[in-house]
């Protein structure tokens, strides 16, 4: 477990010095926000609700991609993914202290966009807070548990910009569904049970399937 | 356990590739092995074999008390708890200082005093004054010592290097062979892959010399560690197994 | 320095997975053109004989990919990689034909070509997970590495598609695709052209794996001559080490 905390501390300390994941993953996300105020008809908000909550998970998907991309990018450099490899911790906890780094970072990430989305669109986040943090900490919880199985895979192929998204999305479309309907949801004033329900059953499998799988990918 | 590592038969296949075949090897606790041989011989595919960084195709292999990569999972952890390895890579992350990474290593390798250990290898590399530098702005040869440093964390009883005077100036070379035979005088059982051969000598018991993923000369003693009967066995070697 | 010269263990079964899978078609085609036109959907109704057991052999192609994998990763015998690789080969077949000929039948009855319906949808993301596979073999230095990734890749698809389907059929589209594995809904003499075609579809499925695991087997031996022979040729001329 130490090793899982060891992980942790080194990758957040990592982004501290360098700031450049928190960054681009922040930029690109409120990037997207402003583009889609454009393309969307301007009472977008209040009109198509269920629509802007998927956009926004769009954005947090996309920023997770960039961050996930870059955390293993960084364990390339001089070869230090065979340094996790050869350390004698089991591989279970290596993976669960990058997931981990991962849903910090993401969701810094997911709070300023959250706050620019309402801006952007005039959504009333605000009342409807707390439950909207728990609805973008599962949904960031079970995009870094898989996330970071794919990255760890991605980054070491060709197209390794590309790759991940590709392997993530026809995967991550459970989470994807009970994220929005939740959002959606909360927006119009529904019940999130429902879709809350399917996000914790996703979260559930990407985390049991990463923490398994992790260690084949760590090999050489 | 008197042999360190013990192979037999050792194969390690990419695709229908023989990298390595017919690997006999055994390796007493406390010795120095030197590993040489041509490039592409097969010299860092072994290293990570006996790492366990990859899987043998066939044969067995024995390092510590266990298979490094086949064993069962439990056994793996111990068998890597026992082995420094020093790769072509320094295995550093660029943007911690020294003293971090070797925080970081230590914590990941379970040790007690992480702090405590940190301190003594930065010490005992001469590596103080950079402590709090970047690793990024290391030069090689100081980033190889800080490599060697992290490789010993964990205080291993084997030690495998590949290549480790690559790069390194005379003075960096020499210090790093004198590192080496301080190792060596604490007990602990080196298996070193070099091209330099007048530094082998001074440092190993015994040497084995690779071809095409071949053992083909083996020497046992420092007269058989003599460059001329080297080389000589070395083409006898190669001739034999053409 | 000679490597085994082992018989490509595929070879074996290409005749009598042949014969098989010709038996079976045969009869399915027979089959096929004597069932009885359906009253209300006419002559396109009859595409289906080719979608439904493409559906099956893209399904089953999948969970041999995962399960091929899995071993692999168990045992690292690379033959359960090569039977792992050449399922998603042609699985990716048979699961594109699913995708085409669905459209073909649906605009012929539905009069639309495409609907979010959670088959229909949860067989597209199977086809994008067989493609991910496949990128991940081709795009990754290094066979085993490469091997290894797209093993792992084929566990978590295969995970995915039971959660997909549950969650899209939640969530996702309305359902109108047929529910025709029910007994009595199809009409009379249909269905023995359905279980010709699903068995003919399965056996062609297993008939061109072998065939591509020997290709495989092949093309491996092939590598493995052309690299020792270039590997025999000069070893240097002074010794390999600096004094």
């Amino acid at each position: 477990m130490s090793a899982a905390l060891a992980v942790l501390w080194k990758d957040l300390l990592s982004e501290w010095r360098s700031r450049d994941r928190v960054i681009s993953m922040l930029l690109f996300s409120l990037l997207v926000v402003v583009v889609l105020h454009f393309a969307l008809p301007p009472d977008a908000g209040s009109t198509l609700r269920a629509g802007t909550a998927g956009l926004l998970w769009v954005a947090y998907v996309f920023a997770a991609v960039l961050g996930m991309n870059r955390s293993f990018a960084l364990e390339l450099e001089n070869e230090a993914l065979s340094g996790l490899a050869l350390a004698p911790a089991d591989r279970g906890y290596v993976y669960l202290g990058k997931a981990a780094a991962s849903f910090v970072l993401l969701a810094a990430v997911q709070a300023a966009t959250a706050f620019a989305f309402a801006l952007a669109f005039d959504v009333a986040l605000l009342p409807v807070a707390a439950r909207f943090a728990g609805i973008a900490a599962l949904g960031g919880l079970g995009l870094s548990a898989i996330g970071t199985l794919f990255a760890a895979v991605a980054v070491r192929t060709r197209q390794r910009e590309v790759m991940l998204p590709l392997l993530l999305l026809p995967v991550l479309v459970p989470l994807l569904l009970g994220a929005v309907r939740a959002t959606a949801a909360l927006l119009d004033g529904d019940g999130i049970g429902a879709p809350l329900r399917l996000l914790a059953v996703s979260d559930a499998i990407y985390l049991i399937v990463s923490f398994v799988l992790f260690d084949f990918v760590l090999d050489e | 356990m008197t042999l360190a590592i013990a192979a037999r038969g050792l194969e390690k296949r990419f695709g229908r590739v023989h990298a390595l075949r017919g690997i006999d090897l055994e390796v007493p606790r406390g010795t120095t092995l030197a590993v040489l041989g041509p490039n592409g011989a097969g010299k860092s595919t072994l290293l990570r074999l006996l790492a366990g960084l990859s899987r043998a195709s066939a044969g067995s292999l024995l390092v510590g008390e266990a298979d490094p990569a086949r064993a069962r999972a439990s056994d793996r952890r111990r068998v890597r708890a026992a082995i420094g390895y020093l790769g072509h890579a320094t295995f550093l992350y660029p943007d911690l200082t020294a003293r971090e990474n070797l925080l970081f290593a230590a914590r990941l390798h379970g040790v007690a005093d992480a702090r405590a250990r940190a301190d003594a290898l930065l010490a005992q590399q001469g590596l103080e004054g950079a402590a709090d530098r970047l690793a990024r702005s290391f030069s090689r040869g100081m980033a190889q010592r800080l490599a060697i440093a992290r490789s010993l964390v964990h205080d291993p009883a084997i030690v495998l290097l590949d290549e480790p005077f690559t790069g390194l100036d005379p003075a960096a070379g020499a210090a790093l062979e004198l590192e080496l035979r301080r190792m060596h005088q604490e007990g602990r059982t080196l298996v070193l892959v070099t091209h330099e051969l007048g530094r082998a000598r001074g440092l190993a018991d015994a040497a084995i010399v690779l071809a095409r993923g071949r053992v083909v000369h083996r020497a046992a003693t420092l007269a058989e560690l003599d460059p001329l009967a080297l080389e000589a066995g070395f083409r006898r070697g190669l001739e034999r197994t053409a | 320095m000679r490597h085994e010269a082992a018989p490509s263990a595929a070879v074996r079964w290409r005749r009598p997975t042949l014969l098989v899978a010709l038996a079976l078609a045969l009869a399915w085609g027979a089959a096929v053109l004597r069932a009885p036109e359906d009253s209300v959907q006419g002559v396109i109704q009859k595409i289906l004989y080719v979608h439904v057991p493409c559906a099956f052999a893209a399904y089953a192609g999948f969970g041999v990919t995962a399960i091929g994998g899995a071993l692999y990763l168990w045992r690292g015998d690379e033959r359960w990689d090569r039977l792992g690789h050449a399922a998603a080969e042609v699985g990716v077949l048979f699961c594109t034909l699913v995708i085409v000929t669905g459209p073909i039948w649906a605009k012929g009855t539905w009069g639309r070509w495409w609907s979010w319906d959670p088959r229909l949808t949860v067989t597209l993301l199977l086809w994008f997970v067989y493609l991910a596979y496949l990128l991940i073999r081709g795009f990754t230095e290094g066979s085993e590495r490469g091997a290894r990734f797209a093993a792992v890749y084929g566990i978590a698809g295969l995970a995915a598609v039971p959660l997909n389907y549950f969650a899209i059929d939640l969530f996702g589209g309305r359902a109108i695709h047929p529910e025709n594995l029910q007994r009595g809904s199809l009409g009379a003499g249909m269905g023995l052209p359905f279980a010709l075609g699903i068995a003919a579809g399965l056996a062609t499925f297993v008939h061109l794996v072998v065939r591509r695991v020997e290709i495989e087997e092949l093309r491996a031996a092939a590598s493995a001559e052309e690299l020792e022979r270039s590997a025999a040729e000069g070893a240097g001329e002074g010794p390999p080490w600096r004094m």
